[in-house]
Parts: C-alpha cells; structure tokens; sequence
C-alpha cells in the first residue's frame, strides 16, 4: 500500500484528490445557494488568470458565449493595467453593457466574475464578495504553487 | 469649433467632493482634454483607461452581443475610476476611495449629458 511508505504528516495522493472533489462540490454548492440571493444575477463563474473556468454557477438563461476564456480573460489583463493607475491594486470591476452588466473580482490567480441582467442591484453583486471571501481562500490556496 | 480652454473649465467643475480628475479621450485613445490632479501622468493614465475600455467594449460585442458598452467602474485600493461614452470619445472620472460608486455614476452622467450635444456639433462639424 501507498500510504505505508509515507511519513505519518504526508497524506497519500488518493486522499487529497478525494479531499479536494469534495471541497470542490461543497464550493459548487455554496455558490449555487447565492445565485438567488440578487435579482438579476446569471451566473457566478470562477476562473483562472486564463479565462479557464474552476467552478459554475448559472442560469438556464445566461448567454454561453460569455462563458468561453476570451471573455473571462479580459479581466486579468486590465486588472493588472489599471492596477499601474497609481490609485493601488485594483479590487473589482464593474462593466455596464445596455442589457447585462459584469462584475468581476480580483482574487489572482482566481477571477469571480458575476454576470447579471442591466437592471440588478450593483451595490449587492459587489456585497457577495463579503460571502466569496472566505471560501475563495481556501480555493485560492489549493490552486496557487506554493 | 472646440475651445479647449472652455472644455478644462467645464470638465474641472466635476472636480469637487473628492473627484480628482477628469479627463476627456479620443477614439484612439489619445487625451483630448485633461483637468485635475496629476497632468504629468495624464499620458500614462489615458492610456490604460482607453485601453481598459476598447477590451471590454470589442469583448463585450462578441460574448454578450452588447451595441453599446454604458459605463465601466474600476474599484482599487486607494481609488476609483468611472469611465463612459459622451459623442464619440470617452469621458473618464478619477476619484477617492471616499466617493460612493453612485454619487461617481450621477456625476460622470451630467456631465456626459452636458457635453454630448457641443460634443456632437464638434464631431460632425
């Protein structure tokens, strides 16, 4: 057996990929439990710096092609531009488009992006990242190279 | 034609209640006026937020099949930024922490409102 020749503090490899699938669908679900908390909203997408979806949250209704990386990339991009504005790093960025608007969060190397109808609440797509934070950290930890 | 000195009065008088600049973009992201805090990185800062603005504009068009891009925020650590369409150029706000995203919003929209119809006249003429 594996585990046999690892030292006691050292889990094997089955144990963390299971630990992991199971942070993975707990996540999933909190996420999945926010998307009716504000009218309006269509999805919460979490990503990498690539656009590369980590974790879904959407409605039937939410346009597909929102969801491919060359959209979702965007953000990093003009994260790191206007994080050389001289006003800090940037934190969330809001884009009104006439019949969606798109919040999305800086949590680098991961990305929240929030997609909601033009007329949801602004104020309360950017109080969810109150709710994100603690279970993006985790997230965060399991994704960056130590 | 455009009186550059009238347009940095006008867009100076947003410059109020912790809104620091105020500048004023061409299609080509070139500065066309620049009123406020920090002219001597007015260059660099045009730059970036006309840039900021195309990415989310051309993106905008392909994933979500948007006509118009209406308004784009930037929350940063020490800051915000709010930039909209006013004719053919972009109108951009530069702000303090202390201003709230809807007092930015109402102020970048009345002055949008104000200079879009000389603005217009400028563009056409």
């Amino acid at each position: 057996c594996r585990s046999s020749f690892l030292p006691s503090r050292v889990l094997p490899f089955e144990v963390v990929l299971l630990r992991f699938v199971a942070m993975a669908d707990e996540l999933e679900d909190f996420v999945r439990k926010l998307l009716p908390t504000v009218d309006g909203l269509e999805a919460i997408l979490i990503t990498d710096r690539d656009g590369v979806i980590v974790l879904k949250a959407s409605t039937p209704s939410m346009p597909e092609a929102a969801a491919r990386p060359n959209f979702l990339a965007t953000y990093p991009i003009s994260c790191e531009q206007a994080s050389k504005l001289g006003l800090g790093t940037n934190q969330n960025l809001v884009c009104m488009y006439d019949n969606y608007q798109v919040v999305q969060m800086n949590y680098l190397p991961l990305v929240v992006t929030l997609l909601a109808r033009e007329d949801a609440n602004t104020g309360l797509l950017l109080g969810l990242r109150a709710s994100l934070d603690s279970c993006l950290e985790e997230l965060k930890q399991a994704v960056e190279v130590p | 034609m455009l009186k550059p000195r009238a347009l940095t009065q006008v867009l100076h008088q947003a410059n109020t209640g912790g809104v620091r600049s105020t500048i004023l973009l061409n299609n080509e992201g070139s500065l066309v006026s620049f009123a406020g805090n920090g002219d001597k990185e007015s260059k660099v800062t045009s730059a970036i937020t006309s840039n900021v603005w195309f990415a989310y504009e051309k993106h905008g068009k392909n994933a979500l099949s948007a006509e118009e891009t209406k308004l784009i925020f930037l929350d940063c650590e020490n800051g915000r930024v709010a930039m909209t369409r006013v004719a053919s150029m972009i109108l951009c706000m530069f702000a303090d922490k202390s201003v709230g995203m809807g007092l930015l919003k109402a102020k970048l929209q009345a002055l949008s409102r104000y200079l879009d119809e000389p603005l217009q006249q400028v563009a056409s003429g």
